[in-house]
């Protein structure tokens, strides 16, 4: 199939995206809403492994645009698409895990009151996802960037009646418009040093820059960009280079939920399962990851912006995991663990080793969904109940859930060998002492500190899942059916007499479970497939970021066999401890029913863990109410003070008219002699000009 | 003897008449409280505007200035039937011609 | 064929076919007759703009085009001159695509003198569509004051409580300010009557004019027209009156003001402005910068205080304006801003109008728009929550909608500005992004979403008449407001996905009117050293080495015809990226 093809894939999705929003107009066809959108992204995931095939191993095929999009001046930003193996790589994700999740909640949103309106946002989000991985130029990726925050708000609040949902919606577009007030002053110091947004010009040109070049190697678009930017260097302009990576990783951080823009994912809990599975865990917040991996050029360019990368992303991961370990909310330990996870995939990045954030990312979308789309079946068989001291023991109910969560959870702690946990994150961990022994001085302090807390994030993270898995299945057998119909309407509790939430938790039909076993099996041999095997080293290292890397001859990408073996083990021994420990504390014979015995341990720890350290009230003080009580009091100033200020001009024609009122007198031959008076002056002035000037 | 005195009847006797019309016209409309007689002042200042543009055109030797005399004739037409119309209702509503019984415009 | 007879058509034919309304028919004594009768007569203006269009070559778009004369007083060297280049025509067509619109929605609302209020409505358009064909800079005057009539009756005689203070507020601002522009404006024209013994006020007469005046008298002339313009834009702090007016103003009436009256200002600016007075403008660039900062950033914070959602939307078009003045006077080479500024005027008009006609369409229900009186749409008028998230959406700036090419040329293009300022403005400019999704989704929160509030003293009305898109949402669209909404909805969409035809056609005529004024940047940054030694470089690097950009693609149209004697001096300037591929860009020569 030829390249062009693949720029088709997010006009599927758009057309699906319309089609099912007019279902929504007509309810008797709501239900094809799922078909529909599946098929859609199914086309999707067809072309691009027909188009795999035409990419070349090597570097990357930019074919002509579908259409013009923005062409100003020299700005140029047309629906151009861009494949590489990392673009395919990304491509594969989004389109096959979509399309999974899609299927998935075809089932989990029957009886859903906005059934047709959820796919329609579904499809826009895929919409927007292609087009992140697929664009050619930075501005068509920040079109795809706020689609997916489009998406993701209108999922999130997709049960719009509760106000928590609403809230949640509304606090994660903003969070991450702050992130994209990022993306944009990036890409302005991208357009302003380089004079293009395409990847295909500053990309190389950055690269030439990087490596000390004088640009003879470059060709067509690149080497205008890498004359311009010599030009900007030369005036000065090097802070604008510096401050690019800075801007586009705020931006990253902000949709990836790194610190301190994390807040709203967790909240994004209040949308739909198969919406966390697939937006706010596999997909839509590891775009931050891809923007990195695809612009490490210019990561590289300036000394401070990897470095900083790595310390965000430790600091998140083990935050991220230790609040995991104190949530009781089966969604929110695992909401908490997407952070914690991409805060990996961030070390990996900040590693200079695409290969091992972007490995982490791929085997991350397949265990994490999974283990969302099972916390689905667990909510949807219980009516929506969600706290894991109100459920024990459900294994026998639900043997297969039971079978597909411990894989998941295996994976997620990284049990070695078979999981893809444990490949990926290896890699990741490896990688970041590998450029710690790479580096010197600070830098390398840093690598090697943030390597340590990935370690230490390891354990825990083992801990904090199988804690779940063990108190979810394992035990007596107990449980409490919650009281939320999910995707309630608040007067048709009873649409759902047909899966019989009333009565018992059962197992999920095949129609759900059928897409979990194959994420299972992702979860399980994508580990096997692409880490000893180095298919995604493949493939990244063919991408503008690892070859750079390379060219630059650093020693970070050759990897230091001693290190990865030690690692190897290291991380086996973690990750079967912390399985013990969780088996001490939380297995069937769990002495403390009900109550988390760390908890009753360390109260204050566990408390200030359990309302993630007070963050969302340290941004209440600090941003939400200056900026409510900003507004107030400059409206109050707009209504009075300026007001009357202006107004206060309008009284001098007042004062004016007030004194010339007598003259007024209303009498008609007041009127006429003043005429007369006038006549005379008006004869006067001009016999006076006519003699002085004759 | 007649054509002496056509002869010589220069430019300035034809301004001088319209002055004089004018400025009679102008004291009559101050002076009088009669509306009607008022009216018929301005009138007289019309005519004396028209004399002088009249001559003014004859002066300069075209005809703009007459062609505006043909433009105030008509304005003066117009506004003559509305004035008097005009005068007429105010006499019905106070019966009385008398300028200064209308003063509401007072500021 | 000439063709110029067709702006003349459009000009005055709608008036005509308007003042049908003011005859004593007995049918139209009817509202619903009345509102039909209006309805066709914006029909034909529309079909008259689109012929127009259709008559417009837009390979050279510019040029003056269909331009022609009409001698007025020819001793004052006043005549109609007219004639439209691409950003007269877009705002043309926005005005005759907006006019059927606001027609159309304007049925419910207005109950009294339903003829008076059309015929108003169609006055304004006449004026507005007079302004933007004026060549003449008196007849320019005239039809940008005579704005005022019309809308001075909308609001007063058909606004809402506070009407009679929103109208004179209005009338008050927008006429000092203005008296000002006219004396400016007069003061140019005495100034060539000076220098040449003839009276002409044609504007491309004035350019020559006013670029030879000295700086002094350029600064006095700016700071006039300023007034006038910035009162309409409007800069802080002269927008008071926009909040009062929007509230008061019946919804056609704030669609009007919000979607076209403001355009008068920017349009104004770069039409007459910065082109004539181009030191000036240059110098006082900085300063009309940071207003326009001030006031997005301002207005935004108020827009987060308020409890009325179209008091709201009005201090958003505050802070959205504030774009526009940005763009206008950042100077970038490329003309990017600018040209990002014409298209986000557009844009705006369609995105506010879209926003005012919902509210519009929620008044006529509940007699409310207040946060916490109504609210969660969502859930009982699905089909208006679609169409309002739109216009939000659009508002907020999100990419494939109609805000987003605007803003983000603007801020790009005054981040790539040579001027020494700029960057901070296009940073915290940027701001306003994070701001403008803050206030408005909380609008969309408090108004769509949540839990369905309706007024207790208007349950009754699910007795509507026409409503029932739906006949589970009684208190849906009909498929009158459907109608009324569609065509905004689809040219938010369409411009936001496929600007290129606007933008493309917008561009050359920018480029054109900021032309004197890039002369003089370019020439201050030579003065700086900036520029100075690098061609060799540059050349070395394989850059194309090509003159000014605006000569290389054709213009001559009235926009630049003559430039001043200052504007001459345009340096050689690196061009980069023009076209890829394009001539000699190969590295290894």
């Amino acid at each position: 199939m030829s390249p062009e093809v693949a720029a088709y894939i997010p006009w599927v999705s758009g057309l699906s995206a319309v089609i099912c929003g007019l279902f929504c107009l007509y309810p008797q066809y709501a239900k094809f809403a799922a078909g529909v959108c599946a098929s859609a992204v199914g086309v999707g995931f067809v072309i691009a492994m027909g188009v795999w095939f035409s990419v070349p191993a090597e570097g990357f095929v930019n074919p002509e645009p579908l259409m013009r999009w923005i062409e100003v001046g020299r700005l140029e930003a047309n629906y151009g698409v861009y494949l590489d193996g990392l673009t395919m790589i990304m491509l594969s994700v989004v389109t096959g895990i979509g399309m999974l999740v899609v299927i998935y909640a075809a089932g989990y949103m029957r009886g859903d009151p906005g059934y047709a309106r959820f796919f329609a946002a579904v499809s826009i989000f895929i919409f927007a996802m292609t087009t992140v991985v697929m664009a050619d130029n930075l501005v068509l990726l920040f079109l795809g960037w706020e689609g997916v925050g489009l998406a993701s708000y209108l999922l999130i609040g997709h049960e719009y009646h509760r106000q928590a949902a609403v809230n949640a919606a509304k606090k994660a577009f903003i969070v991450n418009r702050i992130g994209d007030f990022g993306v944009l002053l990036g890409m302005f110091c991208i357009f302003d040093v380089f004079g293009t947004v395409r990847f295909e010009g500053f990309l190389p040109a950055a690269s030439e820059l990087l490596t000390g070049g004088n640009g003879s190697g470059l060709t067509g678009e690149a080497a205008v960009a890498f004359a311009q930017a010599t030009e900007v260097l030369k005036q000065g302009g090097g802070w604008l280079l510096m401050a690019a990576p800075f801007g586009l990783m705020v931006g990253a951080f902000g949709k990836s939920a790194q610190l301190p823009l994390f807040v709203w994912l967790p909240d994004a809990m209040e949308g739909p399962t198969p919406v966390s599975a697939l937006i706010h865990a596999a997909t839509m917040v590891t775009s931050g990851v891809y923007v990195i991996a695809r612009t490490m050029p210019l990561f590289e360019l300036s000394p401070y912006a990897l470095p900083t990368v790595a310390v965000i992303a430790g600091a998140t991961a083990i935050l991220g995991a230790c609040i995991a370990l104190a949530q009781y909310d089966l969604k929110r330990v695992f909401a908490y663990s997407t952070v914690s996870q991409l805060g990996y995939m961030f070390m990996g990045v900040a590693a200079l080793s695409s290969t091992a954030g972007v490995f982490h990312l791929v085997s991350h979308a397949f265990f994490k969904a999974l283990l969302f789309l099972t916390a689905g079946s667990v909510m949807h068989a219980l009516a929506g109940q969600l706290d894991i001291r109100k459920i024990s023991g459900l294994r026998h109910k639900m043997p297969v859930t039971f079978v597909l969560m411990g894989i998941g959870c295996a994976a997620l702690a990284g049990l070695p060998v078979l999981t893809a946990g444990f490949w990926s994150k290896d890699l990741v961990l490896a990688t970041t002492f590998d450029r710690a022994i790479a580096t010197e001085g600070g830098t390398a302090f840093i690598y090697l500190m943030v390597g340590i807390v990935g370690v230490v994030t390891a354990f825990v993270t083992g801990y904090y899942c199988f804690r779940v898995w063990f108190r979810v299945f394992f035990g007596e057998e107990r449980y409490e059916m919650g009281d939320h119909h999910h995707g309630g309407d608040d007067g048709h509790g009873d649409d759902h007499g047909e899966h019989g939430h009333a009565h018992e938790p059962h197992e999920m039909d095949w129609g759900m479970n059928g897409p979990l076993v194959v994420l299972a099996i992702g979860s399980v041999f994508a580990g096997l497939l692409l880490g000893p095997t180095h298919v995604v080293e493949h493939l990244i290292d063919k991408t503008s970021a690892e070859a750079n890397a390379l060219r630059v001859g650093d020693d970070a990408t050759k990897y230091e066999k001693w290190v990865h073996n030690l690692m190897y083990a290291v991380s086996a021994v973690v990750a079967f401890a912390s399985l013990a420990l969780a088996f001490v504390l939380h297995g069937p014979w769990r002495k403390v029913e009900g109550d988390d015995p760390v908890r009753l341990k360390a109260p204050r720890v566990f408390g200030a863990l359990n309302s993630k350290l007070w963050i969302d009230e340290v941004y209440a003080a600090l941003i939400v109410y200056p900026v409510r009580v900003m507004g107030s009091v400059f409206y109050v100033v707009d209504a009075v003070i300026v007001d009357t200020v202006v107004r206060g001009i309008g009284v001098v024609p007042r004062l004016l008219g007030e004194g010339a009122r007598p003259a007024q007198s209303g009498r008609l031959h007041g009127y006429g002699l003043g005429m007369a008076l006038g006549v005379a002056a008006v004869v006067a002035v001009t016999f006076y000009a006519m003699n002085r000037g004759g | 003897m007649q054509d002496t005195m056509i002869n010589s009847l220069t430019f300035s006797h034809y301004f001088f008449t319209g002055a004089v019309l004018f400025v009679l016209g102008m004291i009559g409309f101050i002076t009088r409280r009669n509306m009607i007689v008022m009216f018929l002042c301005t009138e007289m200042m019309f005519q004396g505007v028209v004399v002088t543009l009249a001559a003014a055109a004859a002066l300069h030797g075209n005809i703009t200035g007459q062609t505006f005399i043909i433009f105030v004739l008509t304005i003066a037409a117009a506004e003559a039937a509305l004035a008097l119309g005009l005068v007429i209702l105010l006499f019905r509503r106070r019966q009385t011609l008398d300028a200064g019984a209308w003063s509401e415009l007072s500021g | 064929m000439d063709t110029s007879f067709l702006i003349l058509v459009l000009l005055t034919l709608p008036v005509v076919w308007a003042a049908g309304l003011l005859l004593p028919i007995p049918g139209l004594q009817r509202k619903r007759y009345a509102w039909a009768y209006s309805a066709v007569t914006s029909a034909i203006s529309l079909t008259l703009a689109v012929i127009v269009a259709m008559n417009f070559d837009w390979s050279r778009p510019g040029d003056m085009q269909l331009s022609g004369s009409i001698d007025w007083i020819p001793s004052m060297g006043l005549s109609f001159r007219y004639g439209v280049d691409a950003i007269s025509l877009w705002l043309i067509l926005l005005t005759a695509v907006i006019m059927p619109v606001v027609v159309l929605s304007s049925l419910i609302e207005v109950n009294h003198d339903m003829r008076q209020f059309h015929f108003w409505l169609h006055i304004l358009e006449a004026a507005l569509i007079g302004t933007f064909v004026a060549q003449d800079i008196v007849l320019f005057y005239v039809c940008f004051e005579f704005t005022l009539i019309p809308l001075y009756f909308l609001i007063g005689v058909f606004g809402h409580k506070e009407k009679l203070k929103a109208a004179r507020v209005y009338f008050l601002y927008a006429f000092t300010g203005s008296m000002l522009t006219f004396a400016g404006v007069l003061y140019v024209g005495y100034v060539g009557w000076q220098q040449t013994g003839m009276w002409t006020f044609a504007i491309a007469d004035l350019y020559d004019i006013g670029r030879r005046m000295s700086m002094t008298e350029q600064c006095l002339v700016f700071a006039a027209m300023l007034a006038g313009f910035g009162v309409k834009t409007p800069l802080v702090p002269f927008h008071t009156w926009l909040p009062l007016a929007h509230t008061e103003a019946p919804t056609a009436g704030s669609v009007d003001l919000a979607g076209l009256v403001l355009k008068l200002g920017p349009y104004g600016l770069i039409r007459l402005a910065i082109p004539m007075l181009p030191d000036a403008a240059l110098a006082f660039a900085p300063w009309v910068c940071v207003v326009a900062v001030i006031g997005i950033v301002y207005a935004a914070l108020i827009c987060r205080a308020q409890k009325d959602a179209k008091r709201l939307v009005a201090y958003s078009s505050v802070s959205h304006m504030g774009f526009v003045a940005l763009g206008l006077f950042v100077f970038d080479p490329d003309g990017i801003a600018a040209t990002g500024a014409v298209f986000y005027m557009l844009a705006h008009g369609l995105a506010t109008g879209g926003l005012f006609l919902c509210i519009g369409m929620l008044y006529d229900r509940f007699h409310t728009r207040e946060f916490g009186r109504v609210g969660g749409t969502a859930k009982f008028m699905p089909v208006w929550s679609f169409f309002f998230m739109l216009f939000v959406l659009a508002s907020v700036g999100l990419p494939g909608l109609n805000g987003f090419p605007g803003e983000f040329l603007t801020l790009i293009g005054a981040f790539d500005s040579g001027l020494w300022w700029s960057k901070p403005m296009a940073v915290a400019g940027a701001l306003g992004v994070i701001l403008a999704a803050v206030y408005l989704l909380y609008m969309a929160g408090r108004m769509v979403w949540g839990t369905p509030i309706i007024p207790p003293d208007h349950a009754g009305y699910l007795e509507g008449a026409e409503h029932g898109v739906d006949p589970n949402h009684r208190h849906d669209l009909s498929w009158r407001e459907v109608t009324t909404l569609v065509p905004v909805a689809g040219l938010c969409l369409l411009l936001g996905l496929l600007p290129m035809p606007v933008l493309r056609t917008l561009e050359a005529p920018v480029q054109g009117l900021n032309k004197p004024v890039m002369g003089l940047v370019e020439a201050e940054e030579q003065a700086a050293g900036l520029a100075g030694g690098d061609a060799g470089t540059a050349a070395d690097a394989g850059v194309v080495m090509q003159d000014d950009r605006s000569q290389a693609t054709g213009l001559n149209g009235v926009g630049v015809a003559g430039p001043g004697e200052r504007s001459q001096a345009i340096p050689l300037r690196v061009v980069v990226a023009d076209g890829v591929g394009g001539e000699g860009v190969d590295g290894d020569e």
